[in-house]
């Protein structure tokens, strides 16, 4: 009797050769700490922050459409997007720049109302936090429209647009490009990211979203997870050449494999 | 600056307005391009006909769009009803949008003449609105009463016919998931990946290049994309409808766009040497 | 309870669930009671939310119109009709088992909101427009491989393209199926691993971003 469900093998075995090598990077004793590549669209975000403080303009921010937080390609995008609110609310804090938040996404009202108020905490101007900074507006097409009517009334100096995003991108973009807003975007959802890229001056692109957080951080763990998630890439890489190579030889041992 | 070298910052007003016009002529005029079946449409439609769909059979249709996307995915929607009510099928209506009611209203207007002598609770049903996201849709495959004990109507489960013996995927012969890019998947990562479970998505135009790697990959047994898909589908089944009728503004909008982009590029072009 | 201690408790309660998920999903090839039980409650509390996001919307709403600011008469607009279309949801639920057998909810419904949703959508094609009139420029040679391989794929896309020349579709399907789709491909497969990166970070208790500044 098989332990593991036939049909999911490879994927546990994948799964636990991930979480092991990235676990390996993480704990291990480390001489000097990782290096990521820097990221433009986070680097970007003081700029964007002292061009709204310049222009006496607020900062605006958004998930995206995305999805319930139980949704398992939507949800961890909106914590990812959560993470980076936090930078920016407290890059808005010290530089005295109201920031606004409107959402479509009732179950993530706590968490970014809780980031938001201990990012102006930690800056020292708790009484500078207002609830009413955060707007839930309900559903895509609504949602929509209340930002297109805040971006012409407010006309707020720069969009930061992280999260799970659909049709609403190119629409948001294109309008925070009429006001002449500085825009940076980010998203996992591949069928939105030419428009984020066309639309938006800075990008954060598939995993560059979920890397943000250790980024920002530059936390010696978080970014010794990203180092193990690129030597599994790098072992994929390798695995996905071999494959093409038997394959070319008419040789379908790896795909044969990967479907255990 | 000269006339030419405008032409890189021109007001996207005016583009709107051109566009707005330009869309507007073939629906009064109709010019009526010839349309090649693409690989994926053709998928789709072999996968829900003939010998793929036996009598009887239980197959899910997820309504995962509103109304503002009734244009890109109602047409490829009503093509695959019409084709699994004539094998015989027995099909499931749900949806996970709020006016899923009016897409299911809508559905039996454009499938009128099939729906003639289908019975309800005997050929079809409508489950009506899921909410919970991609929860639910797992919880689906593993327990349909427990995300439905009553139909959209109130009537318990249990009073169906079709739906006697009918609770988890693996009585559902297969889904035809239809929506703007999060329920498809949703049914791919909780059932096709999951339980091996026949999948095929018809999506907006938008996502095809998202899906085409799902679809090369065998995730689903077929896909429709967009109007494109929809009026691909028409011709399978012999019956013209909307989605052909919109393919001539399609045509013309990418003209124009491609118009516009040459314009653009003119302009720059000619800004960049007179600088 | 601490603040320290609620907050590890949150972190300690998602590892369980997590992990009970994992091994449901790769141990058993049937659904389980209790995994069923979990998945439930995931979407009572998504469901809950709902009424949370509900809740806050009129408390905002309602300020807005107590304290008289700036465009509070679409404040008090939201409010009244939120309560019509709450009332007259309830009445025909009650009287009927569904809320659109209420002509009034069902007149709402169909004529007001849903054009207005509806009418949202198209106006992505416009802004399309705009935004590749603005990117699609040949500023140098990567942008102008771009601009010519996207104009072949629009054209292969539009039945007005193998009209003028069947190269068109031809081209356009290879630079569709040569370099568009694995580039796709490629985007969801590191996305993949960042989300799994992401998540086990998440299971870990690394990333708090998210929760309160994650101090």
């Amino acid at each position: 009797m098989a332990i593991i469900v036939e049909g999911r093998v490879i994927t546990f075995l994948w799964m636990i050769i991930t979480f092991a090598v990235m676990y390996y990077y993480m704990a291990i004793k480390k001489d000097k700490d990782y290096m990521i590549r820097t990221l433009p669209a986070l680097s970007a975000i003081p700029e964007a922050v002292g061009r709204a403080a310049e222009m006496g303009r607020p900062v605006f921010w958004s998930p995206g459409m995305s999805g319930p937080l139980n949704d398992s390609a939507q949800g961890p995008q909106v914590l990812a997007s959560i993470s980076i609110l936090e930078y920016v609310t407290e890059e808005c804090a010290k530089a005295g720049v109201e920031i606004t938040a409107i959402m479509p996404l009732p179950d993530a009202i706590p968490l970014v109302e809780e980031t938001m108020r201990t990012a102006y905490l930690n800056q020292g101007k708790p009484e500078a936090f207002n609830p009413d900074q955060i707007i839930f507006i309900a559903e895509q097409s609504p949602y929509l429209s209340g930002v297109l009517g805040y971006f012409q009334r407010a006309k707020p100096a720069s969009n930061i647009l992280v999260g799970g995003f659909y049709y609403e991108a190119v629409v948001i973009g294109e309008a925070g490009n009429a006001i002449g807003a500085m825009q940076i975007g980010g998203t996992n959802n591949t069928h939105q990211m030419p428009f984020m890229v066309a639309t938006c001056d800075y990008v954060l692109l598939a995993e560059e979203l979920f890397a943000a957080g250790a980024a920002i951080s530059q936390d010696p763990d978080m970014l010794g997870s990203i180092k193990g998630e690129d030597m599994v890439k790098i072992l994929l890489m390798a695995i996905i050449g071999l494959g093409f190579l038997l394959g070319a030889a008419g040789i379908t041992v790896i795909a044969d494999l990967l479907g255990v | 600056m000269s006339a030419l070298s405008k032409l890189a910052n021109v007001d996207s007003r005016v583009f709107y307005w051109i566009l707005f016009i330009a869309l507007m002529v073939p629906f009064l005029s109709p010019i009526g391009f010839p349309i090649t079946i693409a690989e994926n449409t053709r998928d789709l439609y072999e996968g829900i006909t003939d010998d793929e769909v036996e009598e009887g059979d239980v197959w899910i249709m997820n309504f995962g769009y509103g109304v503002s996307a009734w244009p890109e995915c109602h047409p490829s929607v009503t093509v695959c009803t019409k084709a699994l009510f004539r094998e015989g099928a027995k099909i499931i209506f749900m949806g996970p949008h709020y006016d899923v009611e009016l897409t299911y209203n809508k559905i039996h207007d454009t499938v009128r003449d099939d729906f003639v002598d289908k019975v309800y609770g005997e050929d079809y049903v409508f489950l009506g609105y899921i909410t919970g996201g991609e929860s639910a849709i797992a919880q689906l495959a593993s327990n349909i009463r427990s995300v439905y004990p009553v139909d959209h109507f109130g009537t318990p489960l249990d009073e169906l016919s079709m739906m006697q013996g009918v609770n988890t995927h693996e009585d559902i012969a297969g889904v035809l998931s239809s929506d703007t890019g999060d329920y498809g998947v949703h049914f791919m990562t909780q059932w096709q990946a999951a339980y091996g479970s026949k999948l095929a998505e018809i999506g907006i135009a938008m996502n095809g290049s998202t899906d085409l790697p799902r679809w090369q990959a065998g995730n689903y047994f077929g896909l429709s994309i967009g109007s494109r898909g929809g009026a691909e589908l028409e011709i399978l089944i012999g019956e013209l409808g909307e989605a052909t009728t919109a393919m001539d503004s399609i045509s013309v909008s990418h003209l124009l766009l491609i118009f516009a982009v040459i314009l653009g590029n003119i302009g720059m072009v000619v800004q960049r040497r007179s600088s | 309870m601490s603040q320290i201690l609620r907050r590890e408790a949150v972190y300690a309660f998602t590892g369980i669930i997590t992990i009970l998920m994992i091994l449901e999903y790769f141990f058993w090839p049937t659904p389980q009671i209790w995994a069923d039980t979990i998945r439930t409650w995931a979407i009572i509390v998504f469901n809950i939310s709902l009424g949370l996001g509900a809740i806050r919307l009129l408390m905002q709403q309602s300020m807005n119109v107590q304290k008289r600011r700036e465009n509070w008469q679409y404040s008090a607009m939201l409010l009244s009709l939120f309560v019509v279309m709450l009332l007259t949801g309830f009445a025909g639920y009650f009287a009927t088992g569904l809320q659109t057998s209420n002509g009034i909810y069902d007149w709402l419904f169909i004529n007001i909101y849903t054009p207005l949703g509806a009418t949202l959508y198209p106006i992505t094609g416009f802004y399309i427009f705009s935004a590749a009139y603005r990117a699609f420029r040949a500023r140098n040679v990567d942008a102008a491989l771009m601009l010519i391989a996207g104009c072949f794929v629009m054209l292969k896309n539009a039945p007005v393209g193998e009209a003028i020349w069947i190269g068109f579709a031809t081209i356009g399907n290879w630079f569709q199926f040569t370099g568009q789709i694995p580039g796709m491909r490629t985007f969801s497969i590191v996305g993949a691993f960042g989300l799994m990166a992401y998540g086990f970070r998440a299971l870990l208790g690394k990333e708090r971003g998210f929760y309160a500044g994650g101090e």
